[in-house]
Formats: C-alpha cells, structure tokens, sequence
C-alpha cells in the first residue's frame, strides 16, 4: 500500500431514506471522499445535509443505498469498531462508572483486568478526569461527561475517530476549552479524524481540510484546504487569513442555505 | 421535614381517637366495630400464644415461594422477548389471554390438580404474579436506549457481552420496579387463596375469625398484613438502592 492512499474513503455513496407514504429522503447523493491517516477533516454544512447520515454510513451504522466505504481499501459491511464515533449525546452507560465506562473498550478486546485498569487510567488523565474515576455520568456536568467519552473511545483505540457534532450541546467557554483538548489530542496521538460540525469557527480552528457539504440532498459542495497555521489557539481567529477563510466558506455556505431554501418554498408550493 | 411528619402522625392519632370515642361512647356496637382495646387485647393473646408469628411465616413462605418461582420464570422469559420478535410473537396469545384471569379464578383448578396443600397456595401466587414481572421486563427490555447499545457495538461488543453488559444493566430499573410492584400483588393472591382453603396463614386467620364472629381478631389480621407488605417493600426498596448504585443520586 503506497503512503498516499486513504485510510478512509467514500466511493459515489448515495442513502435514501423511504419515508413510508411514497416520498423518499435522499439524505446523502453520490458524495465521494478520501480521508488521510493523520488528517482532521471537518465536514460542514447546514442542519439536514446529510452530514451525520454520512458518519453514520462510516461507523456501520447505516448500509449505503448505492456506493461503498471503505477502510484501509477494503469495504465496511457492518458495524466498524475500528471507525469509533463519539456521539453527540454522549452516550455513556450509566450504570458504569467513569472507569468502568473508559475501560469499556478494551474489556471487550478481552483485556486482562490489570491491563485495562493501567490503560483506562493513562487516558482518564489525558481528558484530566483524574479524582473522577469512581463517579457516576449523572453526577458529572455535560464537559466531563464529553471527555469520558473521549477517554472511552481512545482507550478503546480506533483507527479513526468519528464525531458527530460533540460539542455541540456545551456552553460556549467549555465548547472552547474542548476544543483545544482535542487538538492537543490529535497532535499527540496521530489519529485520523472526521468530525462534523455546523459551525465554521470550529471547523476553522481544528482540521486541516474542510469539506463543505451542500443542502439535502448532501454532496460535496467544495474541499478547501484550510492550512492556519498549527498548533493553533484561539487567537488565531484575530488573524487576516482566518477571516479570508471564513469569508470564502462563509459565501459557500450561504449560497447553499440559499438554494435549499428556494427549493423548499417551490416544493411546499406544489403540495398545496 | 419534621412538620410533614408531625402533620402524618397526628393524623394518625386523629383516627384513633375518633375511633376510641366511637366505640367508648356506645355510637356504634362492638358487633360491627370493636373498640381499639379490644383488637389491642385480641392481638396481645394471638402473639402470645404463637399463633401470630405462625400465620405470619406461613403466608411470607407461601408469598416468596410463587413470587420467587414467577421472577425465575419472567425475567428472563421477559428478557428474551424484549430481544427476540420470535419469542414474543410466539407467547403474546397467550399473554393477553391470561392477563384478564384473576388469580382467584384459579383456585378450583389448581385445588383440582395440586389439593389444598402448600404447592397449591404456591401455585395461586405464581398465577397471579408472573405475568406482571413478564410485562414489566419486556417493556424495559424494549426500552433500553438504542444510542447504548450502537456506542457499545461500535466499541466491540459481542451480542453476548452486549446482554450482559448493556441490556440487563439497562432493563434492571424497570426489572426492579415491576418486582415490587409484584410484590404487593402477590400478597392479595395468597391471602384469597388462604381465605378459600387453608389451615393457617393471615388469610386463613381472618377467614376463621369472621366465622367466630371475632371481629377484633379479623382487624388484627388486617394491620397485620398491612405492615408485613410494608415491611416487604421496605425491604425491598434496600435491595433496589443496593442494586441500583448509579440511580442513588438521581432521586433525591
């Protein structure tokens, strides 16, 4: 395998939704996508795009209409524990404690208890959820209980990192703080990574490739490459090329929510 | 806090009076309601002679008997048509058919194949019982959070380890609550079962009691019941507390 392939791709993948009375949902039309080991691609687009649906079409989740993905060139049938996705509502079992919830993964890889107890600690401590370990989900605030789903899915190891929206239901602050974690997370660890937003700030501040997806359904509307320099911190955003950027993207986008809009009034002005 | 109690016990205290003064003051006849030292003597004799504690026992074995038998049996038959369309498909019928049947209806069948000994008043308590543990575990079964069960597939999860590990830990609340709820109900069936055909227990007290004209001891028999399904559930809520850690902090 030559160094250029993709770790990652999407191969003309179309979903279709049949919403039961006849009219079915194309979620996601012939996009086509290559993700690099090591990179941090942002897909963005507006709510409905499609985004998601193509996350979840990576991790096994859902089943192409038509079209392929694949990891490391060979097909993804079913679900994938090597696309591990962290999702938006954190999804973390609440009978586990924060240890027992980190060490999930590696309990299932059939890790001697010793191991996973050694292993679960080294990444309770890199999200800094170290005093925390024998607590509850419930009694933790929305950040933590982020960062302990972080904790579980890097502890579990996956190839990719897939994350749909994580950040979206923390405050603004948080969001900002979790945000530079995973940065330092992904300089330190080298995962790949394929994290979807709605926001073009975030977008901004953490890939390396953004590919902006246009209205439902979801294509691939433009890939720009967004190359701010890194490490990166906040005050990035103060900078002209960052504003050039959002600019660019921001025309992109808008031109999109544009369209899907027009589309939609002409739609409900047929039905009645 | 300590006003809400305050506010309970005289209550309590209200009733009692009302009643003592009822009863003292000739308003109504001991036939048709004895006054609070009558049942209190009739209760201390009872006790003392052993026969209390003998009834008392005797109805708990009957009740833990059927209702341990109807958990063995629900739970994971419940467990496994929460899982599997198949199982459930195949037992719905008779599910809904049996659902109606009230445990008494039972009694001459189950006299007929099992006499009036113990695996009948058993048998009464199992039939009244299993099939609410049965639809309390299905439906917390169906009810564990879809989003739990992808995170831990997309974790490695075996469908063994997925059970073991996500399903039952999801279902145990509900799992619980149907249990005690059962409980109760379980009690009503021994007590029926107790009154129709049998030499002891608290049903049986009171059926004999009625038949004496006994009143008072028929009241005994009815606080007494009262507080053993109190004390049954109280016991109950500790094991539920016990089982449950990660559900403490949410019910305050």
């Amino acid at each position: 395998m030559s160094a250029t392939s993709p770790i990652l791709s999407a191969v003309a993948v179309t979903k279709i939704f049949s919403a039961g009375r006849g009219r079915d949902v194309t979620a996601v039309q012939d996009l086509s996508l290559d993700v690099f080991e090591g990179e941090f691609v942002c897909m963005l687009g507006a709510s409905g795009c499609g985004k998601s649906t193509m996350l979840n079409i990576f991790a096994g989740f859902e089943k192409p209409t038509s079209g392929a993905v694949m990891l490391r060139g060979k097909p993804i049938l079913g679900i994938e524990p090597r696309c591990g996705m962290v999702f938006q509502s954190y999804a973390l079992f609440p009978w586990k404690t924060v240890r027992g919830n980190v060490e999930f993964g590696l309990k299932m890889q059939g890790i001697s208890s010793a191991q996973r107890r050694e292993r679960g600690a080294y990444f309770i401590d890199m999200v800094k959820l170290r005093g925390f370990e024998n607590h509850y989900p419930t009694e933790l605030s929305g950040g933590m209980q982020q960062r302990v789903t972080l904790a579980r899915l890097l502890a579990a190891d996956p190839e990719v990192l897939l994350m749909d929206e994580p950040f979206a239901a923390l405050d603004a602050m948080t969001r900002q703080v979790m945000q530079e974690e995973l940065l330092r997370i992904h300089e330190a660890s080298g995962k790949t990574i394929v994290f979807i937003t709605h926001s073009i700030d975030e977008a901004l501040i953490l890939s390396r490739r953004i590919v902006v997806m246009s209205a439902r359904p979801g294509r691939v509307k433009a890939v720009v490459v967004n190359d701010l320099p890194a490490p990166r911190h906040v005050d990035v955003q103060m900078s002209p090329q960052y504003n050039a950027l959002k600019m660019q993207i921001w025309n992109l986008v808008e031109s999109e929510i544009r369209q899907h809009d027009e589309a939609t009034r002409r739609l409900s002005r047929t039905d009645e | 806090m300590r006003l809400i109690w305050l506010l309970s016990l005289s209550s309590v205290a209200m009733v009692l009076a009302l009643w003592a003064v009822a009863t003292g003051r000739g308003w109504v006849t001991p036939i048709f309601l004895p006054s609070p030292e009558m049942v209190f003597q009739e209760a201390r004799l009872v006790f003392l002679s052993g026969d209390l504690a003998q009834d008392i026992a005797m109805s708990t074995k009957r009740v833990f008997g059927g209702y341990a038998l109807a958990a063995l049996v629900s739970v994971p038959l419940g467990v496994l048509m929460g899982v599997w369309r198949p199982a459930k498909a195949i037992m719905d019928p008779f599910v809904s058919l049996l659902r109606p049947l009230p445990s008494i209806t039972w009694i001459p069948m189950t006299m007929l194949w099992l006499g009036i000994g113990e695996s009948q008043k058993i048998a009464i308590v199992f039939v009244g019982s299993w099939i609410y543990i049965l639809l309390y575990t299905i439906e917390s079964t169906k009810r564990v959070d879809p989003l739990l069960i992808r995170a831990a597939r997309n974790l490695g999860a075996s469908d063994l380890a997925l059970m073991w590990e996500v399903i039952l830990p999801g279902a145990l609340p509900g799992i619980l609550t149907g249990l005690k709820v059962t409980l109760a109900i379980a009690w009503s069936c021994v007590l029926s079962a107790e009154m129709i055909a049998a030499q002891n227990g608290l049903g049986a007290l009171i059926w004999r009691a009625k038949a004496w004209g006994n009143l008072a001891l028929v009241l005994v028999g009815m606080v007494c019941i009262s507080i053993t399904v109190l004390i049954a559930d109280w016991i109950a809520n500790r094991i539920e507390r016990l089982l449950l850690p990660w559900e403490r902090n949410r019910r305050v």
